[in-house]
């Protein structure tokens, strides 16, 4: 169903990432005066922080003000477009680049209604978001770099994200692995 | 330098979303797949890359070239830690690679990420209640001050049982097997 046959394995994928966050936090704390490296989290923050300032009049609310006045959150923007263009050269020159409305995994359990996708879509994210914001970090702030750090807050945060999801991915597909 | 933060950013954005895509980190299947404990490629390619930034991450420390800021614990780790993996576990993706994901033509993505600016838009609507409650109280997010010991005694330790980790589930669960 899935052509894996051309991934790159775990290794190198785990290896090229962390000399990643070396590099990355040399920059950083050259460019920008922080000491961490890369987060995804302040990205999502300066579109947020956007609208805020354009139609909520939020200027003053200390969390939109973090994330319009911090250099750090300008250039994560900058980091998820470039997360975009990445995707779009890495599938293309695999030749995995496939449009596509919804995971097909979703349509063979849930059915084919885009609504009820987009419906699950819009609370997942918004989810996300709220929860990122309130941890300080996603995955791979609190994951790959916070578990890293062995940062009291992320280790909690990651083992946070993996008990939450794994129960809320048993309530979605919960015959999945049954009968093997 | 308002261009170098575009281009630094442009340039960690794109190698990291090129390794996740290119390693399939963004596959929904992968991810529900390990949120059903199926599915392990992305927890090894998690803790390699954990390992061996840990131990770059301190030596360089060691060597005086670079400072851990860890993160500090508070309950808001923990509350916006479990909002985030419902989050992840209803969408099939986080947020680095709900960015990659828009880039390999998944169109779902870009409405997941005006939902996750809005997620932390209602965060900063809702900031001052939860300051109260959440973040009123800290503890310092530094594992070797609250332990009272040597880093590496931690480190080394903690190193160990995330490999131990590895090469349980790379030795009992393939990375290619049908589970959906």
């Amino acid at each position: 169903m899935i052509d894996n046959s051309k991934e790159w394995n775990w290794f190198k994928g785990g290896i090229l990432v962390s000399l990643l966050s070396v590099v990355t936090y040399f920059i950083f704390a050259a460019i920008a005066d922080r000491n961490y490296p890369f987060g995804i989290t302040a990205g999502f923050g300066y579109i947020a922080a956007l609208f805020g300032n354009l139609f909520g009049g939020l200027s003053e609310n200390p969390v939109i003000k973090r994330f319009s006045d911090k250099p750090d959150a300008f250039i994560e923007f900058f980091i998820l477009i470039g997360l975009v263009i990445g995707g779009y050269t890495a599938s293309k020159s695999s030749g995995t680049f496939a449009s596509e409305n919804i995971p097909a995994v979703w349509e063979k359990y849930h059915g084919k209604s885009l609504v009820k996708r987009y419906v699950f879509v819009l609370i997942g994210s918004v989810l996300l978001g709220y929860g990122a914001a309130l941890a300080s970090g996603c995955t791979t702030g609190n994951i790959l770099q916070g578990w890293a750090h062995l940062s009291l807050g992320s280790i909690i945060a990651g083992i946070a994200f993996f008990a939450a999801g794994i129960i809320t991915a048993k309530i979605l597909y919960p015959k999945v692995g049954r009968q093997q | 330098m308002t261009l170098i933060n575009i281009i630094f950013g442009l340039s960690v954005g794109f190698l990291f979303g090129f390794i996740l895509t290119r390693t399939g980190i963004t596959k929904y299947p992968r991810v529900m797949g390990m949120l059903l404990l199926k599915d392990f490629k992305i927890l090894k390619f998690m803790l390699t890359a954990v390992i061996s930034s840990m131990i770059l991450f301190h030596l360089l420390g060691d060597f005086g070239l670079l400072k851990v800021v860890p993160k500090n614990l508070d309950w808001g780790k923990l509350v916006g830690g479990l909002i985030f993996g419902t989050g992840m576990g209803i969408l099939g993706y986080c947020p680095g690679t709900m960015a990659a994901r828009i880039g390999e033509g998944k169109k779902e993505a870009i409405f997941a990420l005006f939902g996750m600016a809005l997620g932390i838009l209602i965060y900063a609507l809702t900031i001052k209640p939860v300051k109260e409650t959440f973040l009123s109280s800290e503890i310092n997010g530094d594992i070797f001050i609250q332990l009272g010991v040597n880093k590496w005694l931690i480190i080394i330790p903690a190193a160990i049982i995330f490999s131990a980790i590895i090469y349980f589930v790379n030795k009992n669960f393939s990375d290619n097997k049908k589970i959906f």
